[in-house]
């Protein structure tokens, strides 16, 4: 499972303010922490970034790589800052990850860069105009996108198909459906296809208490259907590592000797899966 | 049962020839097993993998167009029992009924009202879709010539044919058979003649059957004589009735694959007092009819009732969205502040009600961001600085305003500093996060 | 093959909740989807209750402000007419006049409005603020004590607000509107705070929020069905409550029930396209899940009241 660190993104205040102000110090700080709590690789989220994107992007690529040995998830929706960074970001550590292709037709360029770059690039099975509304609209889409990579020259092993993880506090019953995507995501070709979910927006309008409990199990779930990659708190995910046992245990039908933790495990499965409607309180009923 | 895309490519060609117009047979198989695509596209597909696929691929509601040309209807093809689900996909039609034993100024009255009963709704342009002549004269003669009369009036509507008499059917038909009307009017009496008649003139028999277990026997029967599309009755007429037959009939073909039931539902609504017949045609609407007949047209009528259809008929993955304008809310003068936000129209409604809320008379700019809400159109690059910019440039608000202030929603807060630089000459202030700070927030600036 | 008819049954129930001290009114208490009695109980028909003010109704478009000319003046008289005259089974007195932007009447006016009301009227009496968070939360206090024993429904509890609104309503043994924004997880959420502090479910009523045919119908069509499927399939007791459709305030602004026919003469008569838009309205959400409503067209509820005769 390769863990890419999401903490480095514009959405965050400390972030968006070291971007600002180009302070290496915050960025290289969490860079580093990312990498020895397991991260394999870095997203470097800097939102549409129509001002100054390039030099942002350049800027966030070098400064990273300067103090881990890792690559970068390239991660805007700005063309130009992509391949800014793309020409900056050294290979040594890896191969670069392009965040992402869709099949929106102003997302399609993208491909070039990761053909002209050599680069691995996320496919998100999203379209134009509305969300997919199950795992089958999602496999149609992804079969596009594999589709157009070819076209454009990118393996389809440099793919990782995304099927848009949304939040479980608007949108429960894509949970589950997102777990369904990724098991015949990888059906679609042989040998399988790569996988990746931006896992915390799961828990995106939660409470902050319950965001780790729901980010860590329904990780372990999709881990469970195969997923390749995530986007994601790897301090968390090492927690849920921890867990897996537990979670495993529950989902076989079994009872835990922790009963909190049994009926913690219990209700987040249940509201991942649909079985009961999800509430920010979910946990006290 | 439906195949999965992946078992549907297994038993494709597997050639990538793209001559089905998509890219892979994977993209093709993909398509096919979301029904977005039809078998016959691939020339080279076996004959057996015909057979396997033809069976599991066909819907569980019978797909079938009525009348012909650009307003030609198509009904069935149902895959949900909540619009929540998924969508639900082809818009119940509406139809008036008109007696052949009518005066001509009453028929040509029906006839004018269906041709101008279109009305543009939201982008979207909405009619009275068909007339369902019905041969309550008894007479044959006057059956077809009645029905000719308003074909050539008409030639654009379809066309429901209501008579339980082969010889009027027969004679009606001569004139309209290839406009692929609906022959209503099969029971147990009469059903050899008439699967007969639909199945050499080609049109869609409607059939009606006292019940659903005398429907699926019916509907069997005359499947057999080789009539593959029709319509059903189960003779449901109360509301109470309509709603238990519709849901039994929906729950059947969607949920045990029952092809016997799996066929659109005309349902007849007329009732002599107007607002019930409203209600009832609602209740067609919302569970579950493809046909809903009325008594008369009254524009009134006709404007609830598609509206009603569009909104229970919207794609709930799709956000619906608003037109992109600056909107005024409350009697609005120079000073009146300006706020934006996203076209979805549920941040519309809720923002525009709060601003209602504050009584103070605001211009609220919505822009095109495809219907999503603020922060995700902006973390998918559509409300962004430069857009928004030249959203207030060129909506030419400049000249209309006092004070050359916007206000953004709180949370894009980021994105103040460099409207600024895009848009010279304004002041951004930032709002409130969310659309219920909006009313003490109006209320302290003004 | 023979036909089987795929009847559902389902695990959760509806609560019954009965409202008003002399003339009662029952509603809810189902354990199928609305209107499915041929696969289970129904054992009450929704209910419809006129909308009343504490203020003249001047913003009300003429088609509905028409019918109320010569009563509508004061609130006590408008009631009585709604009763004795239209046979109202209940009431819904909506308090807009103690909104701060509005005529700003207080707490104590609003008190005395409705204990003049409650003494006029026999049938059950609903309390709704102006939807001024902060106001009704001392408005919602007084009237509640107000009315005590009356066994009214007190509205609208919202997130903002519903400490205050839901402990005056538990003193006062009254029933409570729990209103929450196109949300199903909110409303949720809202019912299981406000039974945290001890309210009992079975006295809650659940708002989803109404919008009008053309306006968002189809968000409150679906937050509903939903909410009904939660309680029914789930057997999810927080959603279990019946709920409202406070239908007549948002028909009645918008322009398909203001606009001309001189001005948009293809959407035809005024009068009638005004009372089918309210009528509409009410029918789908009474489809979707509503057990009690809110209007303010008697030929309106008169038409929705057949269609229910029709449905049971």
């Amino acid at each position: 499972m390769l863990i890419i660190g999401e903490k480095l993104s514009i959405i965050a205040k400390r972030v968006r303010e070291a971007m600002i102000k180009k302070d290496k110090g915050p960025i290289q700080e969490i860079a580093i922490r990312q990498w020895k709590e397991g991260s394999g690789m870095i997203d470097a989220n800097i939102g549409p970034a129509e001002d100054g994107g390039e030099e942002l992007m350049q800027w966030m690529v070098t400064t990273i790589q300067e103090v881990v040995p890792l690559p970068v998830c390239l991660d805007t929706t700005n063309y130009q800052a992509i391949e800014a960074g793309l020409r900056v970001h050294n290979n040594e550590w890896g191969r670069p990850l392009i965040n992402s292709t869709s099949n929106d037709p102003e997302r399609f360029p993208i491909l070039e860069l990761a053909a002209k770059y050599n680069s691995q690039v996320i496919g998100l099975t999203v379209g134009k105009g509305g969300l997919p509304a199950d795992a089958g609209e999602r496999a149609a889409i992804a079969a596009e996108i594999m589709a157009r990579a070819m076209e454009y020259g990118v393996p389809l092993e440099d793919i990782y198909l995304d099927p848009l993880v949304l939040q479980i506090a608007t949108s429960q019953d894509h949970a589950l459906k997102v777990i369904e995507a990724i098991k015949m995501f990888q059906e679609m070709n042989d040998p399988a296809m790569k996988t990746v979910v931006g896992l915390s927006n799961i828990s995106n309008g939660c409470p902050k208490h319950i965001r780790p409990i729901l980010n860590k199990y329904y990780f372990i779930m999709l881990m469970n259907a195969g997923l390749t990659a995530a986007i994601a708190d790897a301090h968390e995910m090492a927690e849920a590592m921890q867990e897996k046992k537990l979670i495993d245990d529950v989902l076989a039908g079994k009872t835990l000797a922790d009963a909190a933790k049994m009926t913690e495990i219990t209700k987040t499965l249940d509201v991942i899966m649909g079985k009961t409607l999800y509430a920010h309180s979910y946990l006290e009923m | 049962m439906a195949l999965t895309g992946v078992e549907i490519f297994k038993l494709l060609p597997k050639t990538n020839c793209k001559k089905c117009g998509h890219p892979t047979c994977l993209a093709f198989a993909m398509k096919l097993a979301q029904r977005q695509a039809s078998l016959d596209a691939c020339p080279d597909v076996s004959e057996e993998a015909k057979k396997i696929l033809g069976e599991a691929s066909a819907p569980p509601i019978r797909s079938i167009a009525f009348g012909s040309g650009d307003k030609a209807v198509k009904m069935g093809e149902e895959n949900v029992l909540f619009r929540h689900e998924k969508k639900f996909v082809n818009p119940c039609a509406f139809a008036v009924e008109l007696k052949d034993s009518m005066s001509d100024d009453e028929i040509n009255k029906i006839v004018d009202n269906v041709i101008n009963s279109e009305i543009d709704r939201v982008g979207q342009k909405l009619r009275i879709d068909a007339i369902c002549i019905t041969n309550t004269s008894g007479d044959a003669g006057k059956f077809e010539s009645v029905v000719k009369a308003v074909s050539a009036n008409a030639p654009a509507v379809s066309l429901i044919l209501s008579t339980s008499n082969p010889q009027a059917a027969e004679a009606a038909l001569k004139a309209v058979a290839d406009k692929k009307p609906i022959l209503y009017g099969a029971d147990e009496s009469n059903a050899d003649a008439m699967a007969a008649i639909a199945k050499n003139n080609k049109v869609i028999l409607g059939i009606i059957a006292k019940g659903l277990d005398a429907l699926t026997a019916l509907t069997e029967k005359i499947k057999g004589l080789g009539v593959e599309d029709m319509v059903i009755d189960s003779g449901a007429r109360t509301a109470k009735e309509i709603l238990e037959a519709n849901t039994y009939i929906r729950r059947a073909a969607i949920k045990k694959n029952f092809k016997a039931l799996g066929y659109p539902v005309i349902t007849f609504a007329q009732r002599d007092d107007k607002m019930l017949e409203t209600l009832i045609a609602t209740l067609g609407v919302t569970k579950y009819s493809s046909i809903v007949v009325l008594s008369s047209i009254e524009k009134w009528k006709d404007l609830a009732l598609f509206t009603l259809r569009q909104n229970i008929y919207t794609d709930p993955q799709v956000p619906m969205q608003v037109e992109q304008k600056i909107y005024k809310i409350g009697e609005t003068t120079a000073d009146a502040p300006l706020t934006i936000t996203t076209n979805f129209s549920l941040t519309y409604f809720i923002v525009s009600g709060e601003i209602e809320n504050s009584k103070v008379p605001t211009r609220l700019a919505v822009m095109d961001c495809e219907g999503l809400s603020v922060l995700t159109a902006w973390a998918a690059g559509k409300f962004t600085a430069s857009k928004i910019a030249q959203f207030i440039q060129e909506s030419g608000i400049e000249n209309e305003v006092a004070k050359k202030e916007l206000i953004i929603p709180g949370y894009v807060a980021i994105l103040s500093g460099a409207i600024e630089d895009k848009l010279p000459g304004w002041k951004v202030v930032v709002g409130p996060r969310e659309a219920n700070g909006l009313p003490a927030f109006l209320r302290a600036r003004a | 093959m023979a036909f089987v008819a795929p009847k559902e049954t389902y695990s959760g129930k509806v609560f019954e909740v009965t409202i008003g001290a002399d003339k009662t009114a029952v509603f809810g208490g189902e354990n199928v989807l609305p209107f499915y009695s041929f696969e289970g109980n129904v054992p009450h028909k929704p209910v419809i209750a006129y909308e009343i003010q504490d203020v003249p109704p001047e913003d009300w478009p003429e088609t509905v402000k028409n019918v109320y000319e010569g009563v509508s003046g004061d609130p006590v008289t408008w009631a009585k007419y709604c009763q004795d005259k239209l046979n109202a089974q209940a009431i819904a007195l909506r308090l807009v006049g103690t909104h701060p932007d509005r005529e700003n009447r207080s707490s104590e006016d609003a008190a005395k409005t409705v204990k003049d009301v409650l003494s006029a009227i026999n049938v059950p009496l609903i309390i709704l603020g102006s939807n001024h968070i902060e106001k009704d939360s001392s408005v919602l206090v007084a009237v509640s004590e107000a009315a005590k024993g009356k066994n009214c429904i007190i509205g609208k509890a919202q997130e903002g607000n519903y400490k205050t609104i839901a402990a005056a309503a538990m003193a006062n043994n009254h029933k409570l509107i729990a209103m929450s924004e196109l949300d199903i997880n909110l409303s949720k959420q809202l019912n299981i705070l406000i039974t945290q502090m001890g309210f009992d479910k079975e006295r809650l009523i659940t708002d989803p929020m109404c919008s009008a045919l053309g306006y968002g119908l189809e968000y409150t069509y679906s937050v509903m069905e939903r909410i009904r499927l939660a309680a029914l399939a789930q057997n999810d007791a927080t959603m279990q409550p019946p709920m409202l459709a406070d239908v007549g305030m948002y028909v009645w602004k918008i322009k398909e029930t203001q606009a001309s026919e001189a001005d948009l003469p293809m959407w035809g008569s005024l009068k009638e396209r005004g009372i089918a838009w309210e009528t509409v309205t009410a029918g789908s959400l009474l489809i979707s899940g509503a057990e009690f409503l809110i209007m303010r067209h008697p030929e309106a509820i008169a038409a929705v009241e057949k269609f229910i005769e029709e449905l049971m």
